[in-house]
């Protein structure tokens, strides 16, 4: 993880006395350290590794010209070829404008490339996807659009990354009307997908359903607009949905409406749907009696007090998700009476995190060569990831698989398979048990081929902390 | 931008009434102060469109002295609209517009609307074409041959709302700063 920007880290300093967050931010430092450490040692994150034999140079008569037009005239003749015969079935984009990077804001794409090439590491190690970091300098939406539009014929999907809110709910959906493959925003999609995944199972645990709870969204960017239509799909109340954001409660009669509308019609149309009985005021006001708080907001560990805690229903379901800093601590939230609480880190019980969902929805979604991905898609990833919690016993401490359980990801992968062909978006209808078979298959051939690549020192073992330079090879 | 931002506040037109009844009815003098917040609504959602119809900071003292003085004009109409159920007996919308002179063409007198607005869950509803039904019925009673509408020239929505129900632009105002 890059380290965060002064300034911030100086506020949380002083604004926290917590010896939990005090250890974090030393351990954050050092992480941060460490990583510019290793990326000057490896000078990048991944490399594109030939995936057939080259026995001798004749082979580039097959492999390349000439041998090779006659698979262009097959494509050319039937595009849809050019997903059995080149990589592109498992070759995906991911796509930045570097306009909200992590918690560093717009650093642009220059600067996003390292956390694109993460990204890219976490979609072969966990997905077996091949994904290739393309952070673009671009000016407008539009011109983010037409640049994506302009290379997508190399890809079977898009994950976009990064990019600031609101632009990136009329950029994805701008692209999802256009592309012939699955177009994907993390923030908005995989955020999503992990939040309601945990709380299906905060619900299961204390015997609610999303049918009859009342629900405050803290924060209405990427990930809570999103995770609020998904729980809308669930047939939660709207009425019984609050978004509160820095304005305090979104509501549509508030004064900045009108603006809203022309700049954020998500955001706009959200605020219409919910908060039924016309609540106003903070979040304090949103959350009494309320049951359940998600919060993805900026990270701050005061933005959530006890007494709000205090002030909700029995056995209240408090989502901290805000990085690195949760808007309240899980032991301050606890005490305040909490009976699950979620974060976004990993230090802490109930991981609500992305890397849970992408690789997976991933691995199945390009497995059945889908045109598309509907939110259908994006809830059965979901409920497969909190049926994948149950396996190794469902508690108060364990809401959602974590990352040691990957026996889980197949299964999710399958479930996304699955709804694409139901669905009649996929180019390829396999079968559950096919792609569960193909998601382990790949996935283990993943793993396999980072630690082959390890053990035979083709990648060197890392150096240790505090050698300066680069590899010598 | 061309992306995702189609939230018109309208629906198509169709000569039908609205689907939330609302109460239409002449504003009064009791009005002015639940009027003056949706006029200043209105004129902020205009500072949105253009840095020159930036809203001054005595204009909620403009927007009283204003509308008054329209409610005992004989060529104004301004009508407020009522909502239903919870939001009965409240104000959730108004039209304001004037009968001008034409002293050079035919016909001889328009009536403007000057603004329309409704609160955001009155929208796409079709009271924006009621409204527009009834203000132009009363600005026909005033003597006004035609009937026009002044907004911000980037407001597309208006635009949009306006050319539905066979409005074409007839002349312009083209600014710049002094």
């Amino acid at each position: 993880m890059a380290s965060i920007p002064p300034e911030r880290e100086g506020r949380r300093r002083t604004r926290t006395r917590d010896p939990v967050s005090e250890k974090s931010v030393d351990q954050t430092d050092a992480l941060g350290k460490r990583s510019v450490e290793l990326s000057a040692y490896y000078q990048g994150k991944i490399e594109t590794v030939p995936k057939v034999p080259v026995r001798s140079l004749s082979d580039f008569a097959l492999w390349y010209t000439p041998g090779v037009a006659e698979v262009s005239r097959a494509i050319h003749e039937d595009p849809d070829l050019a997903f059995s015969l080149t990589g592109r079935w498992n070759t995906v984009a991911i796509v930045t404008d570097g306009s909200r990077v992590l918690g560093l804001g717009e650093i642009g794409p220059r600067a996003a490339l390292p956390v694109m090439e993460g990204k890219a590491l976490l979609f072969k190690f966990l997905g077996g996807v091949d994904a290739l970091p393309i952070p673009i300098q671009v000016n407008s939406p539009d011109q983010f659009i037409a640049t994506v539009e302009a290379i997508a014929p190399a890809f079977g999907g898009i994950n976009l990354e990064d990019i600031a809110s609101p632009k990136c709910f009329g950029i994805l959906e701008e692209l999802q009307r256009r592309l012939e493959v699955p177009v994907w925003h993390d923030d908005q999609l995989g955020t999503a997908a992990a939040t309601v995944a945990g709380l299906l199972n905060a619900l299961a645990l204390t015997h609610r359903s999303v049918r009859d709870v009342r629900t405050v969204l803290l924060g209405a960017g990427a990930a809570n607009l999103v995770t609020a239509r998904l729980l809308l799909a669930l047939g939660h109340d709207p009425k019984r949905l609050t978004l509160v954001d820095q304005k305090g409660i979104l509501h549509a009669e508030r004064d900045d409406m009108d603006e809203l509308m022309l700049r954020n019609p998500w955001k706009y149309r959200a605020a219409l749907k919910t908060n039924g009985g016309g609540r106003t005021g903070n979040l304090g006001d949103a959350l009494r009696g309320a049951d359940v708080l998600l919060a993805a907001s900026t990270p701050s560990p005061d933005t959530v007090r006890p007494d709000h805690i205090e002030a909700m229903a029995p056995e209240p379901i408090v989502f901290a998700l805000a990085n690195p800093v949760p808007e309240i601590w899980p032991d301050v939230a606890k005490r305040a009476g909490a009976a699950i609480v979620a974060t976004g880190r990993s230090d802490f019980p109930n991981q609500v995190n992305n890397s849970l969902v992408f690789p997976a929805v991933f691995r199945g979604i390009l497995d059945a060569r889908a045109r598309s991905i509907p939110d259908e898609v994006v809830l059965a990833a979901a409920r497969e990831l909190a049926r994948g919690a149950t396996r190794r016993g469902l508690s108060a401490q364990h809401l959602l698989p974590t990352m040691e359980e990957p026996e889980v990801f197949p299964e999710v992968a399958a479930a996304a398979g699955d709804t694409a062909v139901r669905l009649g978006v996929a180019r390829r209808k396999l079968s559950h048990d096919e792609f569960l078979e193909r998601a382990r298959a790949m996935m283990g051939r993943s793993t396999r081929l980072v630690r082959a690549l390890t053990r035979a020192r083709i990648n060197p073992p890392m150096p240790r902390p505090g050698r300066r330079g680069r590899r010598t090879e | 931008m061309s992306v995702g931002n189609d939230s018109g506040p309208h629906p198509v037109s169709t000569a039908e009434g609205p689907s939330v009844p609302i109460h239409l009815r002449p504003a009064t003098e009791a009005d002015v102060p639940v009027l003056v917040p949706l006029l200043l609504r209105l004129k902020r959602l205009n500072e949105e469109f253009d840095p020159l119809l930036k809203v001054r900071e005595d204009a909620d003292e403009q927007a009283r002295n204003l509308l008054k003085a329209n409610l005992s004009d004989p060529k104004s109409v301004v009508l407020s609209a009522e909502g239903v159920g919870a939001d009965k007996d409240k104000v959730v919308g108004f039209v304001r517009a004037v009968v001008r002179e034409r002293p050079f063409y035919h016909p001889e007198f328009e009536g403007v609307i000057l603004d329309i607005y409704l609160l955001p869950l009155y929208r796409r509803r079709r009271v924006g074409e009621y409204l527009l039904h009834e203000v132009s019925a009363a600005l026909k009673a005033k003597g006004a041959g035609v009937v026009t509408a002044e907004f911000p020239a980037q407001n597309e929505i208006a635009v949009r709302f306006y050319a539905k129900r066979g409005f074409r632009p007839i002349t312009a105002i083209h600014a710049r700063s002094l």
